[in-house]
This record gives structure tokens, C-alpha cells and sequence, in this order.
């Protein structure tokens, strides 16, 4: 172990990036899971000082690899050491290692504060008393690493998502934690508050703790990362300083393929198939008008907290609304129905997939009949030849990749859960399609497809409603896009006006 | 459409023929079968211990006796589909035994009509205890809790706490009436598990249960009134108690106000040990047959054995238990079965393709 170390130091001193001696080191790591991809002889190492960013498609194998770091899982072959001691499989000795995980969503109990979050279960106490003020004095301490204008005295459930990440670093501080592992921080982040935390990356990283960073933007990972590490199928394809890489080179890592830029080529739209008239819900949403054709890509761009979904939900019906009107064809559709506004030819593929589409425990070919069940089941008897033929058409024209359409959803890669569930409403053959964020959390290859399916769907007269916070995805597909800021359209641009400097431009003044 | 090598294929054992695909149906069968066999072994063990155990009349009897929480867990078993629970089913039993002995006796109701009037009842209280969760969105457990206390308490106030007697003739004649010499109640019981296997399985409703129990934003989102899905299935569930109120008055020849005590639990216990997740959105009725009948052989089991009344609680408490700890172990072992099996089967697949001339890439 010691030649290691020199080795490592003398290398970091040969090196432009300058890396400690590894923290953790991985070695040959093996793990199976029956319908998961699992990971094949992987290294992983972290170093003191650096930022390590792990990087791969959806299924690479990052979830697993980062889960066993945190202790949830044992590996099946190789061995996790932390400063040379074998790390046994228990997130409580994780934790003791000093190796803490910050997820996405943060684990804080919403009833208590900051500082009793922060020494959660470890609280000061004298004979079971807690020592309010010991409390108090380290959760501060910790607190002035991360958030100094941050109150200890705050209620977890009043803190933004943003907040209650920089808490539970603030905690891991407060643990002696050495490596922390950030599995995609910045998902519900906006700009602002993800550039504060990396600043918070930053400031770490100069005390010598050792940082895995997950993330699908590239822009991100080569913002912060020190060196990236990329996963392929389970296995390590490569680890590099990230200054010896550039976005291209990762993704070509990442799919071991070139990935093509789906262009669409300048389409004719068609009659208005979705009319939105003056469109307002208090405090929401501010006189929205706009129409998209048949065979026309009108895209929501604006910064996350616009009111782009917003407008989504008022179109499928899932909000009601306080003024203005939609229409399909000129016919009103009802407002607060679901059910109404499907019946009208809307269909909405949600943001949230897991919470808003998905039924885990159901087949992907359930799924997938879910918004046709009226149409296959002729006097309330579902008939499965005609489920089987929805389903098969849907699998195949999308390229759902299973096993079979009989397994659970829940065990395929995101990207797939995703075409299924566009397949779901493709299946209706609805006049408008609304996709909110379609490829969010979607890997690359998988994201290409899913451009090509809504080219393919505009091809065939399909209306659609696309949103979207990947500028390059919105440059690619749209005819025209509606830049929304707080609940208003702040402009339009037609396809040939559209870069990502006349979108920011709009999103962004005021 | 681009096409992607096969190694991308999201399931590892895409490539191993049939097996991942019957997966989960195998593992689902052998999880029904696990509780067969408990229940097997279970009777094996008894008939060793008694000798009464396999005599046409006990087994006649266990199943007989079962009826009654067998019909009753149909309707839970709706309930806890949608993520719901009941716990008014044992009051609503109650009152309609009331019901259908007292309307008789004290307004001259047909006994048909009185009945009728008692599932009606059954229908109503499911309807409330539906909308309270659903449009006043109070939690299952405390709405159906209010409601228990409710429905018990008219049964006593009606009663004035006392049996009422005589059951009219119609329920005796039900009651001791074979078909192939088989009590027809038996027959009817399971006449309604088929009828609910069908309508869970096959129907456009059936399916909204699911989904409705799976995730109820996305079910809503696909165009299911998923708030009309709840309420139906928890007014199934009022019929369903109503139904056993008539069968248990025919057991106790009285309309009783005291019937049922408990059998919430008992039904709730029955469903899961059948399978179905409290979260809502999974398991079969047939595997809640199972769960019934394991908790008959239970309670059987204590009378053959003489175990005194005392101890009866704490008996079907660690059963429950028992079985139920069982189940999770199995299902664990069920999947590390499947486990090593896809780890066989990705290493096959591995040494496979190192095999393979590395030309194809190039």
C-alpha cells in the first residue's frame, strides 16, 4: 500500500491537475443483478483534491458502483478499500469509512432543523439529554463550510432542494466525511444555485476531500471535474484528466459509437390543430396565446420555473385554469379533465416519468394499453388479441428493447421506459402530443431515438408541444420555439432565427 | 432507426433465450405454489397429529367455516389493490345480519327484501367510506375506522345488543343445501373467486385497479377515473361484508350485533398472506383463496389440537407472523435462485464472446 501512495504522489507532482493520494480504491469490482447490467472487473479510484466525475449511459453501471461506495451493496468479485482497510458492505460502515452520498433529492427529516438534521442521530447529548447548544455550535461549524447565510434554526420542509443538498454536505462534513459522492446533484438545481455548488465543489475539493460527481451534462462534468471516468456496460471503458478530453471524445466513450445529430429537415405545417387562448392561472401563469399546427414542432423553451409545464398541464387537463381557452379544431376542450382532454386528442408525455406514467409493478405491455383500454375492450372485456397488436406495434415501430412485453417496466433501462411510454400514447394516435422533457435522464442512444420518433410522428401530421431545457435538442427539432419567463411568453423564434444565444437572450432578461 | 448491438440490450439476459421473458410468471407461480405447499404441509402435519384431520366432515367443516372471510376478503382484497383499506368490514357484517333478521321481524320487510335492503346497506357504507377518501381525501385507515365504529354501533342501537331470533327458514335451507353433496355455500364461495379472477384479470376495470393501486397520478394521466375506480372498489367491499352479514347469520341462526368482531383483521391478515402488497397495485385473488384457507386450517388446527380459547389469538398471531416471515424468505430465495442462474448465464455468454474472433468489430 505504501509504494502505492508514493507512486500516486509522485505522479500527481509529474501531473498539470494536481491529485492527492487515492482515498478509496476500487479494484476489479463484479456485480450481477437478475434483469439489471451489471458491473464486469471495474477500478475505480478517488483521490484527495480531486473531482472525479463517473460518466455513462443510463445502465453503465454508476448507480451500482456508486451504491456500493455508500455500502448499500456487497460486491460479487474485488474489493472496495477506504485508506487500505477493506470496506464491508453496510452503509454504516460507509459512513465510518468517511465516505457520505448525496443524492439527488435530499434525505433530511422535514420536521426538524438544519443543525438537528445535521447531527441526525449523532446528536451531543449528556445522560440521553441533547445539548441544544453543542447542537448548535457544530451544525454552525460545519454550516460556515457550505452556507454561511443558511439559519441552523430552519425547518428541513422550508428549505429548496438546492438548500437541503448543501445541508446534507454540510452533515457529511459534520461526519469527518473524506469522499463524497454526488449522484446528479444538479437534476433539480437551477443555473444559479448549481454554480453555487459547485463553488461549494470547489472550496472542498481544495480541503483535500475527495468528490465523485455524476451528471448527463457534459458541460457540467467538464466545468467541475478534475478528471472523468467514463462506464460502459458495466465495464470501465476509461479513466482521464479531463483536461485530455473534450465533449466529443467523452460521448464517443460513452456509446463507443458515433452518435449523429438528428437534423429535421424544414417541414409544411398544416391547419391548427391546438389553439391556446389567453391562458391564465394566478400567480402562474400570464395571458398565454399560441397555436401549433399539424405537422408542425412548437417547443417551450425557458428556464426551469417558467411556467412551460405549467402550460402542459393546463393543456392535458391535469390544472385547471382561471381565464382563456384551449382548443383541438376549434372545439373547447373542457377544463381539470384528463379524461376530457384525451378524449379531445391530447395526449402528454409527463416530466416526471417514474411518478406521473410509470406502474412499476405492471408489464411493459400493460403500460403501454393504459390509454387504450377503452378501445380494446369492447362491454368492459379487455381482448387480449387486440392489446397484443397495440402492444407489438408499439414495440416495434419504437424499438422498445425487452426481453418480452410480459416483463415488468421497472426492469428496463430508463430510455426504453421512456419509449414506452410514448409508445403508450402514440398508440391512441392523439392530434396533439405534448413531451415534457422526453429525454430528460434518457442516454444518449436512446435519446437520438426519441428525436427520430417525434420527427417521424410531425412526418405523419401529428401536432406536437415539445419542452425542453437541452438547447441543442430544441435547435434540432423545433419550427418554432416560444421562450416563456415567469409565466409569460417572452417571445418567439422562428426556426431561422434560433440559436442558443437568441433562446437565453429571451429566457433570461428582464 | 439506428440499430444498436446487441450488448446494449438493457436486459442482460436478452440473449438467453425464452428464460427472462417467463421470468416473473415463474416467480409469481412458484410464490402461489409456497403457500400450497405451507398449506399441504401444514395438513399432512395435522392429520398426523389428528386423526379427526382427514375426515370428510373437518374438511368439510374448515372449508365451510372459511366461507364467510373467504367473501369478505373478495371485497378487501379490491380495496387493498388500490392501496386502500377497509376496517368496517366486520361492523358492516354485523349490521347486516341485524339488518336482515330485524326488518323482517319489526317492519314486516319480505325476507328477500330485507335481504337486499342488508347488502344496499353494505353498498351505501362502501360509497361513503369511497368518497371520504377519495373527494374528502381523509387517510383509508381513519376513515374506515370511523366508519367501523359507526356501523357497529347502529348494529347495537338497532338490536338494543340482544341476538335476534328466529332466522327465517330461507337461510337454514341455503345453509344445509349440496349440490353433489358438496354445501353449496362452499360452491357459491368459490363461484365468486372465479368471478373476481375474471373481472381482476380481464377487465378494462380489473386493469384500472392496477393501475389505479400501481400509481395513481400516472392512471389518472392515461384518461382512469381513478377516483371512481376507488369508490367502486370500496363499495365491492361493503357488498361483499353485507353478503357475509347474511352468510353468518345463518351460522349463528340470529341477526347478531356482536358478529364479525375482529374479522377485519382477519381478512386484511388473509389478503396479504395471499400476496397482495399493501402499497396497492399487485397480487392475484386466487393466491387470497390461499390466504384464507391457510388461516381455516390455523384456526382448525387449534380446535382439533384442544389449544385453549385463551391462546387462540396469540396461535393465529404467530401464524400471521410465520407466515408471512416465510413469504419473504421465500421470495428472496426465489430471486437469488434467478440470480445465480442469470450470473451462469452471463458467464456463458462472456466466455462466448471472447471466443469470438475480435474481426466482426472492425
Amino acid at each position: 500500500m505504501s509504494a502505492n501512495l508514493q507512486t500516486a504522489g509522485r505522479r500527481s507532482e509529474s501531473r498539470a491537475w494536481t491529485a492527492g493520494s487515492p482515498i478509496l480504491v476500487a479494484r476489479g469490482i463484479g456485480k450481477s443483478f437478475p434483469g439489471v447490467v451489471a458491473l464486469d472487473n471495474v477500478d475505480f479510484e478517488i483521490r484527495a483534491g480531486e473531482v472525479n466525475a463517473l460518466v455513462g449511459e443510463n445502465g453503465a453501471g454508476k448507480s451500482t458502483l456508486i451504491k456500493m461506495m455508500a455500502g448499500f451493496h456487497a460486491p460479487d468479485e474485488g474489493e472496495i478499500r477506504v485508506d487500505g482497510k477493506l470496506l464491508s458492505a453496510s452503509p454504516d460502515a460507509a459512513h465510518a469509512a468517511g465516505v457520505a452520498t448525496i443524492h439527488q433529492d435530499h434525505h433530511l427529516v422535514p420536521n426538524m432543523t438544519v443543525a438537528e438534521n445535521i447531527m441526525l442521530g449523532r446528536w451531543p447529548s449528556r445522560f440521553g439529554i441533547i445539548s441544544r447548544r453543542e447542537q448548535l455550535a457544530r451544525a454552525e461549524e460545519v454550516l460556515a463550510r457550505v452556507v454561511p447565510d443558511l439559519s441552523p434554526m430552519t425547518l428541513a420542509r422550508q428549505l429548496s432542494p438546492a438548500e437541503g443538498q448543501l445541508v446534507e454536505i454540510a452533515r457529511a462534513l459534520s461526519e469527518d466525511s473524506r469522499v463524497l459522492v454526488m449522484d446528479e446533484p444538479t437534476t433539480s438545481l437551477s443555473p444559479p444555485e448549481i454554480e453555487r455548488l459547485f463553488e461549494v465543489v470547489d472550496a472542498l475539493k481544495a480541503q483535500g476531500l475527495g468528490l465523485v460527481f455524476v451528471s448527463h451534462w457534459l458541460e457540467e462534468v467538464f466545468r467541475i471535474s478534475d478528471r472523468v471516468t467514463v462506464l460502459r456496460d458495466g465495464k470501465l471503458v476509461d479513466s482521464i484528466p479531463a483536461a485530455e478530453l473534450d465533449h466529443a471524445k467523452v460521448i464517443k466513450m460513452m456509446v463507443g459509437r458515433d452518435v449523429e445529430e438528428v437534423r429535421s429537415s424544414p417541414r409544411e405545417p398544416g391547419k391548427v390543430v391546438l389553439k391556446v387562448d389567453g391562458l391564465s392561472r394566478a400567480g402562474v401563469l400570464d395571458d398565454i396565446s399560441f397555436t401549433v399546427r399539424a405537422g408542425e414542432i412548437v417547443t417551450l423553451a425557458g428556464l426551469v420555473g417558467a411556467g412551460r409545464s405549467e402550460v402542459a398541464n393546463c393543456i392535458a387537463g391535469i390544472d385547471g385554469y382561471d381565464e382563456g381557452t384551449v382548443s383541438i379544431d376549434s372545439v373547447r376542450v373542457a377544463p381539470g379533465s384528463p379524461k376530457k382532454a384525451i378524449n379531445a386528442g391530447i395526449a402528454l408525455v409527463p416530466e416526471d416519468r417514474r411518478h406521473q406514467a410509470l406502474v412499476p409493478q405492471l408489464s411493459v405491455a400493460t403500460n403501454i394499453s393504459l390509454s387504450v383500454l377503452d378501445r380494446i375492450s369492447p362491454g368492459g372485456m379487455i381482448s387480449a388479441s387486440r392489446e397484443a397488436k397495440i402492444v407489438q406495434h408499439a414495440a416495434h415501430s419504437l424499438s422498445i428493447r425487452m426481453a418480452s412485453p410480459s416483463v415488468r417496466i421497472s426492469t428496463l433501462s430508463g430510455g426504453n421506459q421512456q419509449k414506452a411510454v410514448i409508445g403508450r400514447w402514440v398508440a391512441r394516435g392523439p392530434k396533439l402530443l405534448i413531451l415534457d422533457e422526453p429525454t430528460k435522464g434518457v442516454d444518449i442512444g436512446a435519446k437520438a431515438e426519441i428525436s427520430e420518433i417525434i420527427i417521424q410522428l410531425v412526418a405523419a401530421g401529428t401536432a406536437v408541444l415539445l419542452i425542453s431545457s437541452e438547447l441543442p435538442e430544441v435547435l434540432a427539432l423545433s419550427d418554432r420555439v416560444l421562450v416563456m419567463r415567469s409565466g409569460r411568453i417572452a417571445g418567439e423564434l422562428d426556426r431561422d432565427l434560433l440559436s442558443q444565444e437568441s433562446v437565453m437572450n429571451l429566457a433570461t432578461m428582464g | 432507426m439506428k440499430q444498436v448491438p446487441q450488448s446494449q440490450a438493457p436486459a442482460p439476459g436478452a440473449s438467453q433465450g425464452k428464460a427472462p421473458a417467463s421470468r416473473l410468471s415463474v416467480l409469481d407461480a412458484i410464490q402461489d405454489l409456497g403457500l400450497l405447499a405451507i398449506i399441504v404441509i401444514g395438513a399432512i402435519a395435522l392429520g398426523l397429529l389428528s386423526p379427526v384431520f382427514f375426515t370428510r366432515i373437518n374438511i368439510e367443516n374448515l372449508l365451510y367455516s372459511s366461507t364467510i372471510i373467504a367473501v369478505v376478503a373478495i371485497g378487501q382484497a379490491f380495496v387493498v389493490l388500490v392501496a386502500g383499506i377497509d376496517l368496517s368490514v366486520g361492523a358492516v357484517l354485523a349490521l347486516s345480519s341485524v339488518l336482515c333478521v330485524a326488518l323482517p321481524l319489526n317492519l314486516g320487510l319480505p325476507v328477500g327484501l330485507a335481504a337486499v335492503a342488508a347488502v344496499a346497506m353494505g353498498a351505501v357504507v362502501g360509497l361513503v367510506n369511497g368518497l371520504a377518501v377519495t373527494v374528502i381525501k381523509i387517510p383509508a385507515l381513519i376513515a374506515t375506522l370511523a366508519m367501523m365504529s359507526i356501523a357497529r354501533g347502529i348494529a347495537f342501537i338497532y338490536s338494543d345488543g340482544r341476538n335476534i331470533a328466529p332466522v327465517p327458514d330461507v337461510y337454514l335451507d341455503i345453509q344445509a343445501m349440496r349440490v353433489f353433496g358438496i354445501p353449496v355455500v362452499i360452491l357459491l364461495t368459490l363461484a365468486l373467486f372465479i368471478v373476481a379472477h375474471f373481472v381482476l384479470s380481464r377487465t378494462r376495470f380489473g386493469r384500472s385497479v392496477y393501475a389505479t393501486g400501481g400509481n395513481a397520478v400516472a392512471a389518472r394521466l392515461a384518461g382512469i377515473r381513478t377516483n371512481r375506480v376507488i369508490v367502486i372498489a370500496y363499495v365491492l367491499s361493503g357488498v361483499a361484508a353485507a353478503v357475509g352479514g347474511l352468510m353468518i347469520t345463518a351460522r349463528l341462526e340470529a341477526g347478531a350485533a356482536t358478529a364479525g368482531f375482529g374479522y377485519e383483521l382477519t381478512v386484511i391478515s388473509a389478503v396479504v398472506i395471499g400476496g397482495v402488497s399493501l402499497f396497492g397495485g399487485e397480487g392475484k385473488i386466487g393466491a387470497v383463496l390461499l390466504g384464507v384457507l391457510l388461516l381455516g386450517l390455523v384456526q382448525n388446527a387449534i380446535n382439533l389440537l384442544n389449544v385453549p380459547a385463551n391462546y387462540d389469538y396469540v396461535v393465529s398471531g404467530l401464524v400471521i407472523a410465520i407466515a408471512a416471515s416465510l413469504d419473504v424468505y421465500r421470495r428472496r430465495y426465489v430471486e437469488a435462485g434467478l440470480l445465480r442462474r442469470s450470473i451462469a448465464g452471463k458467464q456463458a455468454e462472456r466466455s462466448r464472446q471472447e471466443n469470438k474472433p475480435e474481426k466482426q468489430h472492425a
